[in-house]
């Protein structure tokens, strides 16, 4: 791209301008002058040709040279003088053309060859301007695609930052994805065995509520049971009390009976002491068995309250149910974040599909670079070319022919492209036959 | 691990758009700007699984690198794709003689460009 070969920029001395307009008559007068010299150069070849033939023979034949010169003649009309005389006829009628030239030539007034050597000047002059016109065309294409790899480079380059942002992002998402998971399985692991916890405090609580219910009833029972002893404890009263009457009675009677009723007497008063301590007993039992039905009462009375209480509000329950809905919410939202987190997942890999796409379009570039490159090798070849037609209008031995004409420039690009579409734009503009493109898939494995 | 791609091409651009793209579909990317220094990496311990080279580079082409890549033992048969502007026939078909695994025609869509790269590769992703 930095230049193109045989390329030698501001290589080219100044044209020199010819400001005399009787270039062209000059010209045809070169033509004859060269015509005249060819013609002027075979007589005398012709001449020294017969004069060296006669010379040797009269040297090799001596005497007899006088008897053979009839043939000795015709030797020499056969092969020296007509291929000269054919020779000198050709070299005379291109003098002749020349002559013609000058004698048209010599028709035109002064201003009109001046017009035409002027115009001459000037295609020229022309001719030899294009060669900055073609450098200045080449490094602007050759700018621009520096250009345009810059800015692509660039754009790669974004493209290239905007997918590791993303794929950072990605990474985090992976990893957010994976803890997310985990402590979702860890909930729903949790959750499971709380709930097994639940059913087991739940059942378990049922038990010692069926279990107290059942402690409370026997309470009760006995507690009506030991009430039912309150009468007994009367009639054993009742019956200590009759019976230190009749103790006291006896003793009276012992008492009366003198010494035959001493030893009566002491039984009497030891009945009746025992009949004293008996109704001692029986109101100290009476009153241990009022004490303990009125605590049983009370004790019975505070633990119905509370189990009352505790079954109508059922707090345990409510909190149970509370943990197992905030549990179910928890695992709920867990499920969401997963699937928010694979929509972002998928979201990921079709940006990373879109972007390798858009990477994939870019290789125009390249493309282009390459279409652009061939179009400068034939601006090279052009410039060559003008550089040379420039140079042939100030050349007098120039006759007209030129070793490569554009036509032929053009037909050889032919061979050098790469792409199907270069050819095909070259023989649609040419206006040859097309070729078909796709011929073969872009992509082919074999 | 990833699979590594040689990516060699003479354009810079071509250069840094195959590794991104390769690289961002999970490939590790080893670049070479011409088929003289994706031999030189080859022959220094370079273990590719796939070889991705344009055919017209400066100082030694990729017909000549397929060529040269093939006659070393243990790159007979890692997969050669071919990414060049060049569809002639006549190429193709040289560039099978040598040794190539695919003709790709740039330019290629990048998703065909990963297919195909994953069709040639065994195990790839």
């Amino acid at each position: 791209m930095a230049g193109y070969p045989g390329q030698t920029r501001n290589g080219l001395a100044p044209a020199k301008r010819t400001s005399s307009g009787a270039r062209q008559q000059t010209r045809e007068e070169y033509r004859l002058r060269r015509a005249g010299r060819r013609v002027f150069g075979t007589a005398l070849l012709g001449l020294l040709c017969a004069v060296a033939f006669v010379a040797s023979l009269m040297v090799a034949l001596g005497q007899e040279f006088y008897e053979h010169w009839d043939a000795i003649l015709e030797l020499m009309a056969l092969f020296i003088v007509a291929p000269l005389a054919i020779a000198a006829r050709v070299h005379w009628k291109s003098a002749r053309r020349g002559i013609a030239d000058l004698g048209e030539i010599g028709k035109l007034s002064s201003h009109e060859i001046q017009a035409v050597a002027a115009a001459r000047s000037a295609l020229a002059a022309e001719l030899r301007d294009s060669e900055p016109y073609i450098d200045v065309m080449y490094e602007q294409i050759g700018d621009s695609l520096r250009q345009s790899e810059q800015d692509v480079l660039k754009v790669i380059g974004d493209l290239g930052t905007l997918n590791e942002n993303a794929a950072g992002q990605r990474h985090r998402i992976a990893e957010s994805m994976a803890n997310g998971r985990d402590m979702t399985r860890s909930t729903a692991e949790r959750v499971t065995s709380n709930k097994e916890v639940i059913a087991a405090i739940e059942l378990q609580l049922a038990e010692q509520n069926n279990e107290l219910r059942c402690s409370f009833e026997r309470i009760e029972n006995m507690a009506g049971e030991v009430d039912a002893l309150k009468p007994l404890i009367k009639v054993i009263t009742s019956i200590a009390q009759q019976t230190s009457l009749l103790a006291l009675n006896a003793e009276i009677e012992a008492a009366r009976a003198g010494n035959a009723g001493r030893e009566f007497a002491v039984v009497a008063g030891e009945v009746r002491k025992l009949s004293v301590a008996t109704t001692k007993a029986a109101a100290d039992i009476a009153d241990k068995i009022n004490a303990t039905t009125a605590r049983v009462e009370r004790e019975m009375s505070d633990a119905q309250t509370a189990l009352a209480q505790y079954q109508s509000g059922d707090e345990l329950s409510h909190l149970i149910e509370g943990l197992t809905e905030m549990q179910n919410d928890f695992c709920n939202n867990s499920n969401t974040l997963l699937q928010v987190v694979g929509e972002l997942d998928l979201s990921y890999e079709e940006s990373v599909k879109r972007l390798s796409q858009a990477l994939g379009h870019l290789q125009y570039q390249d493309v282009m670079r390459q279409r652009m490159e061939h179009v400068q090798s034939a601006l090279s070849d052009m410039r060559t070319h003008m550089r040379l037609l420039g140079e042939k209008p100030d050349d007098p031995s120039w006759d007209g022919r030129l070793e490569s004409t554009f036509k032929e420039i053009l037909a050889t690009h032919l061979q050098h492209y790469r792409m199907e579409r270069q050819t095909a734009t070259h023989l649609a503009t040419t206006g040859k036959s097309t070729i078909a493109l796709g011929g073969r898939p872009d992509i082919e494995l074999f | 691990m990833a699979q590594k791609v040689l990516v060699v091409d003479d354009s810079p651009t071509m250069v840094m758009s195959l590794k991104t793209a390769l690289g961002m579909n999970g490939f590790e990317v080893e670049t070479a700007g011409n088929g003289q220094e994706a031999l030189n990496k080859l022959k220094a311990g370079s273990k590719p699984h796939l070889i991705l080279t344009d055919i017209n580079m400066p100082v030694m082409g990729g017909m000549e690198l397929i060529g040269k890549v093939r006659a070393m033992p243990e790159f007979r048969y890692v997969p050669i794709l071919t990414l060049t502007t060049e569809g002639d026939s006549a190429k193709r078909d040289e560039g099978k003689r040598a040794g190539a695994t695919g003709w790709l025609v740039k330019p290629v869509a990048g998703d065909d460009l990963i297919r195909v790269i994953r069709k040639v590769l065994p195990g790839a992703r």
